[in-house]
């Protein structure tokens, strides 16, 4: 009877560690762009209606792990200096020149970081004996020992990020330059050519409040 | 490589079920379960996941008090998913997101049972049970491929009823089909509880 309670609760849990394994996961059921997301803050305080024009930086700041690695205009850039131009004109300000007393500047920065960490091949040997069975070897009825075998990976992350920085109230807010709107984009091929214009529209899209 | 593994796995466990259902025969006093279970959400967790668990199992043993009377303990597992399309949600001040938002929940619920059966002989026996225990929920959501882990405990409860079909006369070994309320209280953004109706069909083994 013992061997028979055993048996069973053996084959319950397994059932339930399979049935574990069934679980959808939600990553893998999105497409890229369901896996990027827009993320905007601004000032609360701020009256976007004030400003009148702007100046936006003709290449992109690249931050490499919180590290400064220089200023780039590749096809991603311009498409998104272009992007961002259209958009802050069809919302009525007007683009001039960093020399001639812009109201808001504009920078945009293509932001990565990168994460590294260890992962054993734990699911890889629990099941060892089914891709290899000791028997294969004339070991008929032995088992594995799993061995301590690890892997090393490395993640690199993406982020497009685009801040408006008032200049006309520079002196009054303290000889600073405030940011009074961030946008973010995150996700899968954030850096793609083919969807920075959507990138951008849908950053403008979920700030209304961004107008002359 | 996984679908392999799930298919020997599942193959596997059947064996065992029809193996241990054989010695069975000579035996019946123990009784182990195991049932496929379809859950639906119900009250406030349907703000946040209206989809069935259609990945539901639960397993359990149960001994004869009386001949009508069986206690024991139950284990369970239901895989909840939802996906609602892109949306902005706002953070608080000056804060919006835009996201596709997934919502992933895991319970397994380790439950102390009891089963009352109504009728002691016949080709259909109605019965009824209740179950108590916790229920450990793994809840994800997720903003687009973001996501925010938490796993807890909880209290469990379980009403239950349904009918056992003997396989002939003298077997007792029975098809067992029925439904559940399970009360899960829970308090995380706002979802109060994951309740929900499930229902069943499995079979009812004797092991002693």
């Amino acid at each position: 009877m013992n061997r028979t309670i055993i048996r069973l609760t053996v084959g319950a849990l397994l059932s339930i560690v399979l049935f574990g394994s069934c679980k959808k996961d939600p990553v893998s059921n999105l497409t890229n762009d369901e896996s990027r997301i827009y993320v905007t803050n601004y000032d609360t305080t701020a009256n976007f209606s004030s400003y009148s024009t702007f100046s936006i930086a003709d290449s992109v700041a690249v931050i490499q792990d919180n590290q400064f690695a220089g200023r780039q205009k590749n096809g991603f850039d311009s498409l998104a200096v272009n992007a961002v131009t259209r958009l802050m004109q069809q919302r009525g300000y007007q683009e001039v020149g960093a020399k001639d007393n812009p109201d808001l500047a504009i920078d945009i920065s293509r932001i990565y970081n990168t994460s590294t960490g260890v992962f054993s091949y734990g699911d890889y040997w629990d099941y060892y004996g089914g891709y290899w069975d000791p028997y294969y070897w004339g070991y008929p009825g032995y088992g594995y020992y799993d061995p301590f075998a690890v892997g090393v990976y490395t993640i690199q992350t993406g982020a497009l990020e685009i801040d408006l920085l008032d200049l006309k109230n520079a002196t009054v807010n303290g000889n600073k330059l405030k940011a009074i709107w961030t946008g973010m984009a995150r996700g899968e091929q954030v850096f793609n050519t083919a969807n920075v214009s959507n990138e951008v529209t849908s950053l403008f899209e979920q700030s209304a409040y961004l107008k002359k | 490589m996984k679908a392999i593994i799930q298919r020997y796995g599942v193959i596997a466990f059947l064996l065992l079920a029809v193996g241990t259902a054989a010695q069975a025969q000579y035996h019946n006093d123990l009784q182990f379960n195991v049932n496929y279970n379809v859950n639906i959400p119900s009250g406030s967790f349907r703000n946040f996941i209206n989809n069935p668990a259609w990945k539901g199992f639960t397993a359990g043993l149960a001994y004869p008090v009386t001949s009508q009377l069986r206690v024991g303990l139950s284990v369970g597992y239901n895989d909840y998913y939802q996906k609602y399309p892109r949306q902005v949600y706002s953070e608080g001040a000056g804060s919006d997101v835009s996201a596709v938002l997934s919502n992933s929940v895991q319970q397994i619920p380790l439950l102390a049972t009891a089963d009352y059966t109504l009728l002691k002989k016949g080709l259909i026996r109605p019965y009824v049970g209740a179950g108590a225990g916790v229920d450990f929920v793994s809840f994800d959501q997720y903003l687009g491929e973001f996501d925010n882990p938490q796993s807890s405990a909880h209290l469990a409860l379980r009403g239950e009823a349904g009918i056992l079909i003997p396989l002939s006369s003298y077997s007792a070994t029975a098809i067992r089909i029925g439904g559940s309320y399970n009360y899960a209280p829970y308090n995380r953004d706002g979802i109060k509880a994951l309740d929900n109706w499930g229902i069943h069909a499995g079979v009812s083994i004797p092991i002693r």
